[in-house]
């Protein structure tokens, strides 16, 4: 059969799969694709350019940032809705044969294949931290098969890499062509002992410098962002702005306004329709539930929950928590004891999901007051008619995720 | 008398929520009013050797290893034990103490030699919830685990649990850590203490005395549930 037949076939199965309610389109879309044409992602990404994202955190607003820049330019197809494995490649390939560009957000693990699949033009390297041990890898397993992965880029491939970051920084480094990026983080809960020798890395510049006896060291970044203004290496400024709120939107608004420079388009130009991004996929999305008007944030690893707990300082006072430990959540809760929970301090807080307990136990130790609840319904009788933040690890936000997109 | 807790290198022994356990145990004591306090040592401070209770958590296995060159420094572990320090000790942090645990590239690193054990790498890693009946009088025990070296006892040693559920040491000995004078070890991970109020209390107790009841309902409901799940 012709990848243009098997396309036509997948996409009938991925809709009737959608209409039944039997699954996402996209995941039986991509599947059937791909059982039918193992090199379908090959093919479709053929004289295409591409750009893969990957890392711990961030992959899908950065996805989406970079799309919304490069479409500027030209047609691009992406995977915003988060299918970062095979099947989601493949489907999100297929949507529209025609568009020239692809902006794809690929799992960490999944990167090598989709290297060598897909010859991109662009690489970037988020970051790598630790993310539900039970089922993912520890840190250094990630960063050394990114390593090996570096070794098949095409020639002509670009690397966007975090230079504050030493496991990215380890694992790019040996690549000609890396663009490295500092947004001015400090420190790594992971990256105590060096990436190459395994000795105590040497942390300096209140966390943002490291180095190690044996050489290893933060590159010079070529793209620097501090206070919210982006400097490249020929001395281009650029003011970066977001719509979606916290420093890890604006980090990743500058990767954006740099991949995008990579493809050509000015830093105005990809500046200002970056800007626009309110909502990703439902983060920072709203939804209401009885009278309570909640903005909808994802948490889902420490570095995300530290994140997102300081972006939440600045929003309402309520404030809702809910952690589920399906698999794709992680079964391991003891993360929750790697989060410091103090920006809810003084604050009206609500606990729920499967493993509310673990989380009050946590608050408690962390001297917060809380109230456990049955349900995010629940919460909203407690807080009324009020803003409140609704912060959900995995599983829960992407239950509620489908309300936003409907209200 | 103030108590003196040492959270040990959390830089390098700290992968899975591990400061729980010494959090929770400050807490219990300040609950119940008793004077303490929790010194964190990182990996470029001396390692004080006359504190009362001592916590090593787990790690991947480069930090395990640079563990192991701090605590040898100078005789500090061996300083400590002689000085009535006892430890809590997890995962990899349990490891350690032992004659010799694997690392990456087929390695086996010499352990600190503190307790007759030793740690052989073991294919799959053991992951998850673990459940068992302790050899000491407290409750069920409920952790979780996740751990690729596997342990023996190199000579009699009381167990912490027998495992119900779970790998636990592993080698088919179908028990959990070890409890000796002055160390309790485990391969229950991350928040031991917040799950099992009663080993945190009985650790603890051995240092302070008897200790005076103390209502925390949640944890109870923690412990009941995760028993219950298994």
């Amino acid at each position: 059969m012709k990848l243009r037949s098997i396309i036509a076939l997948a996409n009938a199965l991925g809709w009737v799969s959608r209409i039944t309610k039997r699954g996402s389109g996209v995941m039986v879309t991509g599947r059937i694709i791909l059982k039918l044409d193992p090199h379908a992602v090959a093919t479709l990404a053929k004289n295409r350019r591409v750009v893969l994202i990957s890392g711990t955190n961030g992959k899908t607003t950065t996805t989406s940032l970079i799309y919304q820049a490069l479409a500027t330019q030209s047609k691009v197809v992406s995977n915003f809705t988060g299918a970062n494995l095979f099947a989601g490649l493949a489907a999100a390939l297929s949507k529209d044969i025609s568009a020239p560009t692809a902006a794809l957000e690929v799992d960490e693990m999944v990167l090598p294949w989709a290297i060598t699949e897909t010859k991109p033009e662009l690489v970037v390297l988020l970051n790598l931290g630790r993310d539900q041990l039970d089922r993912l890898s520890e840190v250094r397993v990630v960063a050394q098969k990114w390593k090996k992965a570096m070794k098949t880029l095409p020639s002509n491939c670009a690397v966007l890499a975090d230079a504050d970051d030493p496991f990215v920084t380890w694992a790019a480094r040996d690549w000609p062509d890396v663009i490295w990026f500092s947004s001015g983080a400090t420190g790594h809960i992971d990256a105590s002992t060096c990436p190459e020798c395994g000795a105590i890395l040497h942390w300096g510049d209140g966390g943002n410098d490291y180095d190690c006896e044996c050489g290893f060291r933060k590159p010079n970044a070529d793209w620097v962002l501090r206070s919210g203004e982006l400097v490249g290496p020929h001395d281009q400024k650029i003011a970066v702005q977001s719509a979606i709120p916290g420093f890890a939107a604006i980090s990743n608004a500058a990767r954006a306004i740099i991949a995008a420079d990579i493809f050509g388009i000015g830093l105005q130009e990809s500046a200002r329709s970056i800007a626009q991004v309110s909502s990703v996929d439902g983060r920072f999305g709203a939804l209401q539930i009885g009278r309570t008007h909640f903005r909808l944030l994802l948490s889902k690893n420490p570095a995300s929950w530290r994140e997102t707990l300081q972006t939440s300082v600045s929003g309402p006072e309520a404030v809702a928590l809910v952690v589920n430990a399906n698999t794709q959540d992680g079964k391991d809760t003891s993360w929750l004891w790697d989060v410091d929970f103090s920006p809810l301090r003084g604050r009206k807080v609500v606990v729920t999901g499967e493993r509310r307990l673990d989380v009050s136990a946590r608050l408690t130790v962390n001297e917060i007051a809380h109230r456990i609840v049955e349900d995010e319904a629940a919460a909203a009788e407690i807080f009324g008619a009020v803003q409140a933040d609704l912060i959900a690890s995995y599983t829960a936000f992407h239950r509620l995720a489908k309300l936003v997109k409907r209200s | 008398m103030t108590l003196t807790i040492v959270h040990l290198l959390p830089e390098l022994l700290g992968t899975y929520g591990d400061r729980g356990n010494v959090e929770v145990a400050s807490w219990r004591l300040k609950q119940r009013g008793i004077a303490h306090e929790v010194i964190t040592v990182g990996v470029r401070d001396k390692v004080p050797t006359s504190a009362d209770l001592y916590f090593l958590g787990g790690g991947e296995d480069d930090a395990q290893i640079a563990a192991r060159e701090i605590l040898e420094r100078d005789g500090g572990i061996r300083k400590i034990l002689n000085n009535g320090g006892h430890i809590f000790a997890v995962c990899a942090g349990f490891q350690l103490l032992g004659a010799s645990f694997p690392a990456s590239g087929n390695r086996t690193i010499t352990g600190l030699g503190i307790l007759p054990i030793e740690t052989l790498a073991a294919s799959p890693r053991s992951v998850g919830e673990i459940l068992s009946q302790p050899t000491i009088p407290v409750a069920t025990l409920t952790g979780f685990e996740n751990h690729g070296g596997q342990t023996g006892f190199l000579e009699e040693l009381q167990p912490l649990g027998r495992v119900v559920h779970g790998v636990g040491n592993g080698l088919n000995s179908k028990v959990d850590g070890v409890v000796t004078e002055q160390i309790v070890a485990t391969y229950m991970h991350g928040p031991a203490f917040a799950r099992n109020p009663e080993l945190a209390d009985w650790v603890l107790a051995r240092k302070v005395g008897e200790l005076a009841p103390l209502s925390a309902p949640i944890f109870n409901k923690l412990h009941a549930q995760r028993v219950a799940s298994n």
